[in-house]
C-alpha cells in the first residue's frame, strides 16, 4: 500500500461530448478476500495450453462512481490464439443473469484476467466491459491482473482505462490502462475464517482442522503471551542499554499501560462472583434440561415394553411438568441477579 | 436396535476449499439474520478409509423466488421461510442444475454434494433443516451429500464455527416411511442423539493461496528490522503495523458473557415450549385413545352378552369383530418434532458448556491480573 499515484483526469471514450454527466474521477478500488480467492481458484483451474483466463468481477459501486468494491467474480471462458481472441459471451450473460437473482445488489464492474501482461486484446476485452448497454458505462471497468506465475509471488494490480487511437477503428481495439490504488478489505465475521485459512499456509499439507473454542483461546492467550514476552524483553535490554531506545515507543507503551482500569479488589471480587456464578448456573439448567427432555422421551417410548401401559407415561409426564415449570422461574431468577 | 455398522456414515471427512469458506461466511453475514443457504459443489474421493468429500466451490441460492402474483410486503414476512426451504424449492432445482452446467465449462468440480445453511446460537435442528437433507439425501446418485452448518453469531466472536452434518441411516429409514410413532421408535431404537452424525471438516489451501498468503498484503520488509518511529502519530500510521489483515485475531479475548446467556436462555425457553406442546399433544392422543377404548370394551361386552342371550335362544350369533367398522381410534401423532427438541436442547447445552469452559477461564485471568494475590487461594 506504499505505492503512490498519481491521478489525472481522462476522457472516458472517443468523442462523446454528450449531455451525459460522464464520471472521469479517478477510482478507489476494495477488493474482499473471497472475490481473489476465487480469481486463485480459477487460475489453477485454467486448461493447460491457454497462458490466462478472464473472468467478470462483480461488485458494488458507490454512487458517484468514484469507489468499487469488488465481491464476487466467476469465471468467463475464452479462447486466445496470435491473431484472435475469443470470449464467451453467452456464457457472460447467462452467469451474470444467475449471480443477479442470487444477489441483486452485486454489479458488474470489470473483469480479471490471470497474467500481468497487457496486450491488445486485453485492450480488447476491456472495451467491451466498459461499453455501453451491457457494459459498466458510463462508469469505467476495472481490469485486475493477478501473477500466478509458478514460483513467484502473486500479485495484484488494478487498471482503469482510457481510450486512445485517432481513428474509430483503432480506438476499437486500443485503450490506456490507467493503474489505480487497491486495498484488501475484509469484515469482522471473515477475520476468524482468514485467521484459520492463514493457519494453513504455513503446513506442509496445507490443510488445517477447525479447531474448537478451547483450542482458539489457548492459541490467542499464547500469542498474547508471547507478545508480552517479546516487549518486556526489548524494555529490559533497553534498561540495560544494550538496545537502542525509541521515545515513541515508550510513550506508546506508556499509553497502554495506562488504560488498566483502577478499581477496588472487592468490587472484582463482587463482579467476578456474580458473572461466574450466571455462567455456571445457566450451564447447569442447560444440562438439567438435557437430561430432562432425554428422560420424558425415553419414558414415551419405554413404558409398553415394561408392561405398564399407556398410563405410566402418562403420569410420569404430568409429574415431570411442574418441575420444569419451577425450573423455567429458577432461571429466570438467576438471569436477574 | 440400530447397530453401529448402519449408523455409520460413508464419509470419513470433509474437506473444504478456502475460498467455500469465504464465500459461505460472506454469503451468511450478508443476509443475517435471515438464513442464508446456498448448493456446494465438489468431489467425492473413495479410500480404503472412507470418502473423502472435497468441497471446492459454492453457489449460493437466490434468497427469495420472484413471483409477480404476490405483493411486496407478503415477501418480506417469509424471506426467512423461503430462504430455508431454498434447497428442495422446485426453482433452485432449475438454477441449480443451470449453474452447475455452466462451471462444468470452466473446469470447476461440477458435482453438486450437498448444501449450506447459516445459522445464530446452533438454533439449525428443525424440521427444515431435516426435510432439506433427506430431500438431497435420498436422490440415490446423491447420497454423499453433506449440510454445512454456519453459525454467524458464534464466528463473530472469535473462532470460526463451521460444522458438517449428515442424517443418519436409520433416521433416513425411518423418515423415508414417515414413521414417527411410539412403537416404531420402540422398534427402531432411535434415539435423537443418532439423528445427526457430525462429520469432521479439514480447511485446505491451494499451492497458489499459500503463496498469495504470504505476501498478503505487503511483502515481507526487505530490511532485517524496522525502523524505529521517530514520534506517535508515526507509530500509528506505520503500514507495518496497522494494516496487516492477517494480524493475530484477539477477538477469542473478549469478555462479553451476558449477551450470550441471555441469548441461550430464551432459545432454551423456546425449546422447552416446543416440548410442552408436544407432550400436550402426546397426552390429549393417549386421553382420547382410552377413552375410544373404553367405549371399545364397553360395546364388546354387550355385544358378548347378547350372543349368550341369542345362544341360550338358539339364534343366530352376531359377529364380534365388528367394532373394528363402528369405532375409529384416532391417529398417533408423529414423535419427530420432540425427537429434533431434544436434539436441539443437546446442542444448546454443549454450546453452553463449551462456552463456561472458555469463559471462566477468561474470567479467573482477568480477576488474576486485576487483583494482585487474587490467585492466592
Amino acid at each position: 500500500m506504499a505505492n503512490n499515484y498519481l491521478h489525472l483526469a481522462r476522457p472516458l471514450a472517443p468523442a462523446t461530448v454528450s449531455s451525459q454527466s460522464l464520471s472521469t474521477a479517478p477510482v478507489a478500488v476494495t477488493i474482499q478476500p473471497q472475490a481473489l480467492f476465487s480469481i486463485l481458484d480459477h487460475a489453477s483451474r485454467r486448461p493447460a495450453d491457454q497462458d490466462r483466463v478472464i473472468g467478470t468481477l462483480l461488485g458494488v459501486r458507490s454512487e458517484d462512481g468514484t469507489e468499487v468494491e469488488i465481491r464476487n467474480c466467476y469465471a468467463v471462458p475464452h479462447t486466445e490464439t496470435t491473431e484472435q481472441v475469443e470470449v464467451d459471451m453467452d456464457y457472460q450473460k447467462q452467469m451474470l443473469a444467475l449471480h443477479l437473482r442470487s444477489a441483486p445488489k452485486e454489479v458488474l464492474v470489470g473483469w480479471y484476467a490471470t497474467s500481468r501482461e497487457l496486450n491488445t486484446f486485453s485492450a480488447l476485452i476491456q472495451n467491451f466491459y466498459g461499453q455501453q448497454g451491457e457494459g459498466t458505462w458510463p462508469f469505467p471497468a476495472v481490469h485486475l491482473t493477478a501473477s500466478t506465475t509458478a514460483g513467484q509471488d502473486v500479485q495484484v494490480d488494478t487498471y482503469i482505462s482510457a481510450p486512445i487511437g485517432v481513428t474509430a477503428e483503432r480506438a476499437a481495439d486500443s485503450c490506456v490502462f490507467i493503474p489505480v490504488p487497491h486495498e484488501i478489505k475484509y469484515g469482522d465475521a471473515e477475520k476468524s475464517g482468514l485467521e484459520l485459512i492463514a493457519g494453513a499456509r504455513d503446513r506442509e499439507d496445507r490443510s488445517q482442522l477447525i479447531p474448537s473454542d478451547v483450542e482458539t483461546l489457548e492459541r490467542a492467550v499464547e500469542s498474547v503471551l508471547e507478545m508480552l514476552e517479546r516487549v518486556s524483553n526489548y524494555v529490559s535490554n533497553v534498561l540495560d542499554e544494550e538496545a537502542e531506545p525509541s521515545s515513541a515507543l515508550g510513550q506508546y507503551l506508556m499509553n497502554t499501560l495506562s488504560l488498566a482500569p483502577k478499581v477496588q479488589p472487592e468490587e472484582i471480587e463482587k463482579d467476578f462472583n456474580n458473572h461466574i456464578q450466571d455462567v455456571l448456573l445457566v450451564s447447569y439448567l442447560a444440562n438439567t434440561i438435557r437430561t430432562q427432555i432425554d428422560l420424558s422421551n425415553r419414558l414415551a417410548t419405554a413404558t409398553l415394553t415394561m408392561g405398564g401401559g399407556e398410563g405410566t407415561s402418562n403420569t410420569t409426564g404430568g409429574e415431570q411438568k411442574p418441575r420444569r415449570d419451577g425450573q423455567q422461574q429458577q432461571r429466570s431468577g438467576g438471569q436477574r441477579s | 436396535m440400530a447397530d453401529s455398522a448402519a449408523n455409520a456414515s460413508p464419509i470419513r471427512e470433509v474437506q473444504i476449499e478456502a475460498l467455500v469458506v469465504m464465500r459461505i461466511i460472506k454469503h451468511s453475514t450478508s443476509a443475517f439474520p435471515t438464513p442464508a443457504t446456498g448448493c456446494l459443489v465438489g468431489m467425492d474421493i473413495p479410500s480404503s478409509a472412507g470418502t473423502q468429500l472435497q468441497v471446492t466451490n459454492c453457489f449460493p441460492f437466490p434468497a427469495s423466488v420472484p413471483e409477480q402474483s404476490q405483493q411486496d410486503q407478503y415477501y418480506q414476512a417469509d424471506a426467512a421461510a423461503l430462504a430455508a426451504a431454498a434447497p428442495r424449492a422446485k426453482s433452485n432445482v432449475g438454477y441449480q442444475n443451470e449453474m452447475i452446467k455452466l462451471m462444468r465449462e470452466v473446469n470447476v468440480d461440477a458435482q453438486s454434494v450437498g448444501w449450506y445453511t447459516s445459522t445464530s446460537m446452533g438454533n439449525f435442528v428443525n424440521l427444515n433443516f431435516v426435510e432439506n437433507q433427506a430431500f438431497l439425501q435420498k436422490q440415490a446418485d446423491e447420497r454423499t451429500s453433506v449440510a454445512l452448518v454456519f453459525d454467524v453469531s458464534r464466528s463473530a466472536s472469535g473462532s470460526l464455527s463451521l460444522k458438517a452434518y449428515r442424517l443418519s441411516e436409520s433416521f433416513m429409514t425411518s423418515y423415508k416411511e414417515a414413521k414417527f410413532s411410539t412403537e416404531s421408535l420402540q422398534k427402531s431404537g432411535l434415539r435423537y442423539q443418532d439423528i445427526l452424525i457430525e462429520i469432521p471438516i479439514q480447511i485446505h489451501n491451494s499451492h497458489l493461496l499459500t503463496s498469495f498468503l504470504h505476501s498478503l498484503p505487503t511483502p515481507p520488509p526487505e530490511k532485517a528490522t524496522l525502523d524505529f518511529p521517530s514520534s506517535l502519530a508515526d507509530l500509528s500510521h506505520d503500514p507495518y503495523t496497522t494494516s496487516n489483515p492477517l494480524a493475530p485475531n484477539l477477538d477469542a479475548l473478549d469478555l462479553s458473557i451476558d449477551p450470550f446467556l441471555e441469548k441461550t436462555t430464551d432459545l432454551l425457553l423456546d425449546s422447552i415450549e416446543a416440548h410442552q406442546i408436544e407432550q400436550n399433544n402426546a397426552q390429549y392422543y393417549q386421553r382420547s385413545l382410552a377413552r375410544e377404548q373404553a367405549k371399545i370394551t364397553a360395546w364388546q361386552t354387550k355385544r358378548k352378552q347378547e350372543n349368550q342371550l341369542r345362544q341360550q335362544q338358539k339364534q343366530p350369533l352376531l359377529d364380534e369383530t365388528e367394532w373394528t367398522k363402528l369405532f375409529k381410534l384416532p391417529q398417533e401423532p408423529s414423535r419427530l418434532e420432540s425427537l429434533l427438541v431434544g436434539r436441539q436442547v443437546e446442542q444448546y447445552s454443549r454450546q453452553v458448556d463449551a462456552f463456561a469452559a472458555t469463559v471462566s477461564g477468561k474470567m479467573f485471568g482477568v480477576r488474576g491480573g486485576l487483583v494482585p494475590g487474587g490467585n492466592a487461594d
